[in-house]
């Protein structure tokens, strides 16, 4: 009795030191912004809507910022479906040599730190290193803006680029799970594997659907690493926030980002209301007149016929372009610049010159590399912390729904918002706990890591019946704690271990956040970013090569380990 | 008219590792209710899916009436298919899932609705369609399943183990039930099930197949008096089977000696030379037993080991004075019950057994069910 009593406390106190966790290092930072614009409103409105030079031009801005980056995601998010699904269908229906290879690769740009990648785009598209190469000339001015749609190419590239991994994953598992017997039954009753696709799949993989576009949606909106430097004239909502911070202009900016973290919010609000509603079955099923049915019953037969190929074809050609070339190119151009810039002939142009000469930016970058290893370290291991056992808290008590839910919101809000939020609540100007530098980029971390290993253990908890397990081991006689340590936690460990890469490899190429938190501690991804600012590219492009070549030491280290 | 022809199937999985059809050729006739049947793994779903267009064989060609269909997507194939799972969408209801097939075909409004109409009045859940499957109780699942297979107009009804999901007193009813609809409509069916009962009950052919191939094609009939393998005179019902030589044939008769020197006559089949080692093949049911020690035709002596009451049928483990195990099955109601331990004599007419030919891989690998 005595022993059971003492259980019960331990329990109590476990439970409560790690919800305290979760509001202080995660919930409270993220929902900070939120508070701090409306406790400050005056403050606020006088600086964005009455400032007494220059009237309501902030807000002008504002709205300026706010329509092109929301523009920007949404456009990136429909090229992120119109060729993730594809993909995503291809991969889970079909084997094939070198799949692993592809998955790897659509993984890659998940983890790949985007500031190297943002660099690596810029090169491949501008550069006469790059794709360039082949006519003589960069292909497109950085600021290319494509006609009709209005939005800078190469900012729309890396954007799908960076998001288009969370819809093929989401729908490439949902779809594994989902029986292949009903395409069999459709297309045995005489629909075509078009007309299957969008009346039998696509209902069913809504859900998926929706929850993968949410995330990617989310990114793009908060995506700043690789959009400042492919950015050119060009502002994004979250790069506005960076820029204005360091202006110490810190009510619009936080304006901005209470803005930001409303609207990401939003989108996961409607779209959880409509799967609510009736499993999004319905959501799109709007009725047709029966002939525009048949004709498109027709269409879909003849593309079902012999042009099929050509969807996986094109969607495969897009990762080519927009994922490996510019990896490869990268990698390559490094080579190309090593001792003289091959454009201009000059020395001062090389790799070998900026890092050691003058500005002697190999030292910073090492110093950076440390830094970020070293933040990445405890930043993941502290969120593991606080993740694992909130996954059992989530999973074991009924309101534990709520708790999952507020925790995803980390997961989409703008991670300048984010950085911005935490600066103001830990920082000088706020509880100052502590100044901008190391502790506070860990502090920042913290927030988006949590949920970062959290999902992928809530997944696997999800798909094994744990609790089944754990109680045939107190069959057994094993005591709860027992169970959990012997039986649930090797089970998960799979999920776990995703969890603290993704983790991982996210805070090593964190840059919006990190930049409003840094001080003078500065990691690799923001060292990149001021390169180029910088104009000192060849140093740039040695940094993220890098980066990236760090990043994938760290996947192959992964599936290795996975492997076991 | 759909008969359906396959001239040598073949499939393989696993880079050729795994046979799971192995040249199969079938001829499956118009109007026809043929039954596909096998122990487990042994290539019958493969088998149906190929027919329907779900697999490409490897090798082999399929005709579907006097279509060659063998690389047609099954879209094409004009066919009905009812999953072992129902695989009803779940995304809709019973009324669209029924209409299905008439709404992906393009058929005109009146007639959709017609055919639904009638498809869920034939099987008696016109009242349901607007319910959603997981609603539904098994059997009417399987029934919405049927009748969605059935509104799509296909005169060829393929059906992978209709019934293997349900408690068996529903299965006895539907599957008298879809042999009906099947008859009254003048479909061709073709019915995989691992269950030899249910194929003996409802078939007009069945094809045994084993292994990857079809051993046996015949009428459930046949099939139970004139088996040709040892390994289908055990699927299709039960046999006991005796280890012997042949010690003489006589016109129709061929005398056996059992182990231990008892002697036996049976039916001359197969068998064709003395001192031939065979394996002797009787029925549960074609034995007659008496108590003590009676005059019997192939009598034989031994001792009830074992009493088994299974309702319909007594079964009793016998073992004969040479020391072979046999069964006997007789109907519960008949009385003259006998207890464990009974000295008894068992015999059986000569035309109610086989002879096979002692397998050269031995009795038991032959017996094998994968
Ligand atoms: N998609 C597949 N990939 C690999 N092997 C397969 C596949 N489908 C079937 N097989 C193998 O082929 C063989 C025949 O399978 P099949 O499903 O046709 O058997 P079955 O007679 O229907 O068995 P059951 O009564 O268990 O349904 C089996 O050994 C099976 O493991
Ligand atoms: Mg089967």
């Amino acid at each position: 009795m005595q022993l059971l009593g003492n259980r019960r406390f331990i329990t109590k106190v476990v439970i409560v030191v790690v919800l305290a966790s979760l509001g202080i290092f995660v919930l409270l930072p993220t929902f900070y912004l939120v508070s701090f614009t409306l406790t400050r409103w005056p403050e606020v409105y006088a600086d964005v809507f009455a400032n007494p030079l220059i009237g309501d031009a902030n807000w002008q801005q504002i709205l300026r910022y706010l329509t092109f980056s929301l523009r920007l995601s949404l456009i990136a998010v429909i090229l992120d479906f119109l060729f993730g699904i594809p993909l995503a269908y291809f991969l889970a229906r079909k084997q094939f040599f070198g799949k692993s290879l592809l998955e790897d690769i659509i993984t890659l740009s998940l983890v790949i730190p985007t500031s190297g990648f943002g660099v690596a785009t810029l090169l491949t598209w501008t550069g006469v290193s790059g794709l360039g190469a082949l006519i003589g000339r960069g292909i497109v001015e950085a600021s290319f803006v494509i006609p009709l749609i209005n939005v800078p190419l190469l900012m729309l590239l890396v954007h799908v680029a960076l998001t288009f991994p969370y819809i093929v994953r989401t729908l490439q598992g949902k779809l594994e799970d989902l029986e292949p017997a009903f395409e069999e039954a459709s297309r045995t009753l005489g629909a075509s594997a078009f007309t299957t696709f969008r009346k039998v799949i696509f209902p069913l993989s809504l859900p998926a659907l929706f929850s993968g576009g949410v995330l990617a949606f989310a990114r793009s909106l908060g995506e700043t690493g690789a959009t400042m430097v492919v950015a050119g004239i060009h502002t994004t909502a979250p790069m506005a926030i960076v820029r204005w911070v360091s202006e110490f202009k810190l009510a619009t900016a936080s304006f901005l980002g209470f803005l930001l973290i409303i609207t990401a919010t939003i989108a996961i609000l409607l779209v959880d209301f409509l799967l609510r509603r009736d499993g999004g079955f319905k959501t799109l099923g709007f009725s047709m007149t029966p002939r525009i049915g048949d004709t498109i019953l027709k269409l879909e037969k003849a593309f079902s016929g012999k042009v099929r190929w050509l969807k996986d074809f094109v969607s495969l050609a897009v990762v080519a372009v927009v994922v490996i070339l510019p990896i490869i190119i990268v990698l390559i151009s490094v080579g190309a610049y090593w001792s003289v810039d091959p454009d201009t002939g000059k020395i001062q142009g090389s790799v070998l010159y900026q890092l050691f000469g003058p500005s002697n930016y190999f030292a910073t970058l090492m110093k950076a590399t440390l830094a970020s290893i070293f933040v990445a370290v405890i930043a993941t291991y502290i969120a593991a912390c606080i993740a694992i056992p909130s996954v059992y808290l989530i999973k074991r008590y009924r309101n534990g729904r709520i708790l999952r839910y507020l925790l995803r919101i980390p997961l989409i809000v703008p991670s300048s918002a984010l950085g911005l939020s935490v600066l103001l609540l830990w920082g000088p100007s706020g509880l100052n706990l502590g100044t901008p530098g190391i502790w506070l980029i860990i502090l920042t971390h913290i927030v988006f890591s949590v949920p970062v290993v959290m999902e992928p253990t809530i997944a696997a908890y999800e798909g094994l019946n744990l609790l089944r397990y754990e109680g045939v081991a107190r069959t057994l006689g094993a005591t709860p704690y027992d169970a959990i340590e012997t039986v649930s936690l090797p089970m998960l460990k799979r999920g776990i271990l995703a969890g603290v890469i993704l983790s991982f490899t996210r805070s090593l190429g964190e840059t919006g956040a990190t930049f409003l938190v840094m001080g003078s501690d500065v990691t690799v991804p923001p060292l990149v970013v001021n390169m180029v600012e910088s104009l000192a590219f060849s140093a740039a492009l040695f940094a993220s090569a890098f980066l990236i070549a760090l990043s994938l030491v760290l996947l192959l280290l992964f599936r290795i380990v996975a492997r076991r | 008219m759909p008969d359906v022809k396959l001239a040598n199937v073949t499939k393989s999985y696993a880079k050729g590792r795994i046979l799971a059809v192995d040249r199969v050729s079938l001829h499956v006739h118009d109007k026809e209710y043929f039954s596909l049947i096998g122990p487990s793994g042994c290539g019958k779903t493969t088998t149906l899916r190929v027919i329907a267009g779900l697999v490409e064989p490897d090798e082999g060609e399929v005709h579907i009436g006097d279509r060659l269909v063998t690389h047609l997507p099954p879209e094409d194939r004009d066919i009905g298919y009812v999953f072992q799972q129902y695989a009803l969408f779940p995304n809709m209801d019973v009324w669209d899932n029924v209409t299905y097939g008439p709404t992906v075909k393009a058929w005109e409004e009146e007639k959709r609705e017609r055919i639904g109409r009638e498809m869920l009045q034939m099987v008696r859940l016109y009242d349901r369609a607007d319910a959603v499957p997981q609603e539904l109780s098994g059997g009417m699942m399987q029934r919405v399943a049927l009748s969605r297979a059935l509104a799509a107009g296909a005169e060829l009804l393929l059906l992978d183990e209709p019934l293997g999901a349900l408690d068996a007193k529903i299965r006895n009813e539907l599957r008298y039930e879809i042999r009906h609809l099947v008859k009254d409509l003048g479909l061709t069916a073709i019915h995989v099930t691992h269950d030899q009962a249910e194929a003996m009950a409802i078939s007009d052919r069945i094809a045994v197949m084993r292994k990857g191939r079809i051993i046996q094609v015949g009428t459930p009939h046949e099939l139970y008096m004139n088996p040709k393998e040892i390994f289908i005179a055990n699927f299709i019902g039960e046999s006991n089977f005796l280890e012997g030589t042949v010690v003489s044939l006589k016109g129709d008769v061929a005398t056996v000696r059992l182990r231990r020197d008892l002697q036996v006559n049976s039916k001359k089949t197969e068998v064709s030379q003395k001192n031939e080692r065979i394996v002797l093949a009787v029925r549960p049911e074609a034995f007659e037993m008496a108590k003590g020690k009676k005059k019997l035709v192939n009598g034989l002596s031994g001792a009830i080991e074992k009493v088994r009451f299974e309702g319909t049928d007594i079964r009793y483990e016998i073992r004969l004075a040479n020391d072979d195990s046999i069964v006997v099955v007789r109907p519960s109601l008949r009385g003259g019950w006998l207890k464990e331990a009974d000295e008894v004599t068992v015999g059986f007419p000569p035309e109610k057994s086989r002879l096979f030919l002692y397998p050269p891989k031995g009795l038991r690998a032959e017996l094998e069910l994968e």
